[in-house]
């Protein structure tokens, strides 16, 4: 009995780490956005692009911010089911962003163009997949984790 | 047998101990993000990120994939041209109306070569309903019966509620405004969920004034997506500024609501499909041949050369008191009749971009759409002459307004 207790206890703090982690990361993400759509200037390094756009670098840098804010509030005392769900919901935040990108992705590589044929060509079709990416797509797999700590739980 | 009131107790206890089960409940997560997104703190960036995924997923779905992928290409390329050759009679008035109204270089009828320019009620009429209607309504219908099955739309209206007290509405008048957004039709039916006459009022004439519908906001994403954030931002505080005013000087009571917050669930693809459907078909049967028929009278109208008496006519007023190009004024008038073409012809205007704002915005407020102001009628003859009588004044006094921020901003 003490010793689940104990491995409960370890695996509340691993994640309290984990998440707090990837809060400060997602919470500098959104950050980013935000700065460098108000900057009205461009932002990449390597695989990593910020959208500057009002509607995916400031409206979505709020809500990539607030997906950070909402894994940093949840991470103490993470054990408690409603500091949990602050952690979940910052996962769930991620994946509306993430979702929507990808959604784009999907949308844009279908067509052929304007002046191309009806259905676009192999190439063209993985061309739209390469990188760069948006922060939030680059946080999906990361948020994913939650998941596990969902069917621990239970 | 009749129990008395002693034996009736013991027969509730023993039916309640059979079927009742006590303990303590333990919350879950479902219950505890439930709790979440009806907290303001918490609730409202929840809000925003929902309401993000909705415009995105409905602009990549209506705007990139089905009107650009492939509606574009369908009527540009192939309906279009097909239609001017079969069809007889070209230069005609009947073809004018139908198929092309075309333009006139050096005394020789021109053909148009895109159907946003056509004007003809097989081209542009058709273009418009299929291709940049249906799939704005299809998407944006499917998304709010997503959000109404989850369980999300009275968390909403719960966390809107205090802001919608300040213009004397409750939180469920979120439903008619959100409806509104993808056909002011419906929107305006749903007014009735609203309990008092003062309510379903302010909500009818805010619907009517503020609420672009899916038409509108698929042609404006399509030919001014840069702007179209401004052009919403301004009519939301347009929907707040004169909600308040009307709360304040139409009589009557704006009573407190309750509601039952149902917990999450998981959406039904039969109830979503059934929703969905009966929408679309609602919008088919009633607010299209007002399209259609829109686009054929618009047409008429130019030909005719009334617009362009009136839009003359009025001239003076859209430029000294709105601040718009007089050339707007044409497109501003035929607005009455068919918005979302209004907007595409406002689109190849030279104007700077907050001159484009104001005049999105104008049409926007300018007139209910002739299936909406149906709709309104059949509400009450009354209720349709004061929300036409606010109209007028919100127009001339917002219209003015934002001349006026260009002007102290110097931008207009």
């Amino acid at each position: 009995m003490a010793a689940t207790g104990q491995s409960q206890s370890t695996a509340s703090s691993g994640a309290a780490i984990y998440f707090a982690i990837l809060g400060i990361v997602t919470t500098a993400f959104g950050l980013a956005d935000i700065l460098v759509t108000a900057a009205g200037s461009e932002f990449g390094y390597g695989i990593l692009e910020i959208p500057n756009d009002i509607f995916r670098g400031g409206w979505g840098g709020l809500i990539v911010l607030s997906a950070g804010l909402f894994y940093l509030s949840g991470t103490r005392n993470i054990g408690d089911i409603h500091q949990f769900a602050k952690v979940a919901m910052g996962s769930i935040l991620i994946w509306i962003m993430a979702g929507c990108d990808i959604f784009a992705m999907i949308t844009e590589s279908i067509p052929g163009g304007e002046d191309g044929p009806w259905l676009n060509t192999l190439p063209g079709f993985l061309e739209v997949y390469a990188s760069p990416y948006a922060p939030a797509v680059l946080l999906l797999p990361f948020s994913l984790v939650v998941i596990y700590y969902i069917y621990q739980r239970k | 047998m009749t129990l008395g009131l002693e034996e009736r107790w013991t027969l509730i206890d023993r039916i309640s101990k059979a079927t009742v089960t006590f303990g303590k409940y333990e919350h879950t997560l479902k219950d505890a993000i439930g709790e979440l997104t009806v907290k303001p703190l918490t609730g409202i960036p929840v809000a925003i990120a929902i309401l993000y995924g909705f415009w995105s997923v409905f602009g990549s779905f209506a705007g990139t994939l089905c009107t650009d992928g492939f509606f574009v290409k369908l009527f540009d390329g192939y309906w279009l041209p097909w239609i001017q050759e079969a069809f007889p009679g070209q230069g005609d008035l009947l073809y004018r109306i139908l198929v092309d109204a075309g333009g006139i270089d050096s005394g020789e009828f021109v053909l148009s070569d895109n159907c946003f320019e056509a004007f003809g009620a097989l081209t542009s009429g058709l273009f418009v309903a299929i291709g940049v209607v249906l799939p704005a309504i299809v998407i944006f219908y499917l998304m709010l019966a997503l959000l109404e099955d989850v369980g999300y739309m009275p968390r909403l209206a719960v966390l809107i509620d205090t802001m919608l007290h300040k213009i004397g509405l409750h939180g469920y008048a979120i439903v008619p405004t959100i409806l509104s957004l993808g056909c002011n039709v419906p929107g305006v039916a749903a007014t009735r969920i609203l309990e008092t006459k003062k309510q379903r009022f302010i909500m009818m004439t805010l619907l009517a004034i503020f609420i672009p519908c899916g038409a509108q906001i698929g042609i404006m994403e399509k030919v001014v997506p840069d702007l179209l954030g401004w052009i919403l931002l301004y009519l939301l505080i347009g929907y707040f500024i004169f909600g308040y005013i009307l709360n304040k000087i139409v009589p009557g009571r704006a009573p407190e609501f309750l509601i039952d917050v149902p917990p999450y669930r998981r959406p039904l693809l039969g109830n979503i499909a059934k929703k969905v459907g009966g929408r679309i078909r609602g919008f088919f049967t009633v607010a299209l041949p007002f399209v259609m028929l829109g686009c054929a009278i618009v047409s008429v109208l130019y030909l005719l050369g009334v617009i362009q008496f009136l839009g003359d006519l009025l001239a003076p007023i859209f430029v000294n008191w709105f601040g718009v190009p007089a050339e707007t004024a044409g497109p501003l008038v035929a607005a009455f009749l068919r918005k979302d073409l209004a907007v595409a012809q406002l689109s190849v205007i030279e104007m700077t971009e907050y001159q484009m704002i104001t005049a999105v915005v104008l049409v926007s407020i300018y007139f209910p759409c002739v299936a909406t102001f149906a709709m309104m009628l059949k509400e009450g003859w009354k209720e349709l002459l004061g929300a036409l009588a606010a109209l007028v004044v919100v127009v001339f006094a917002y219209g003015g307004l934002i001349h006026l921020i260009g002007i102290l901003l110097g931008v207009a």
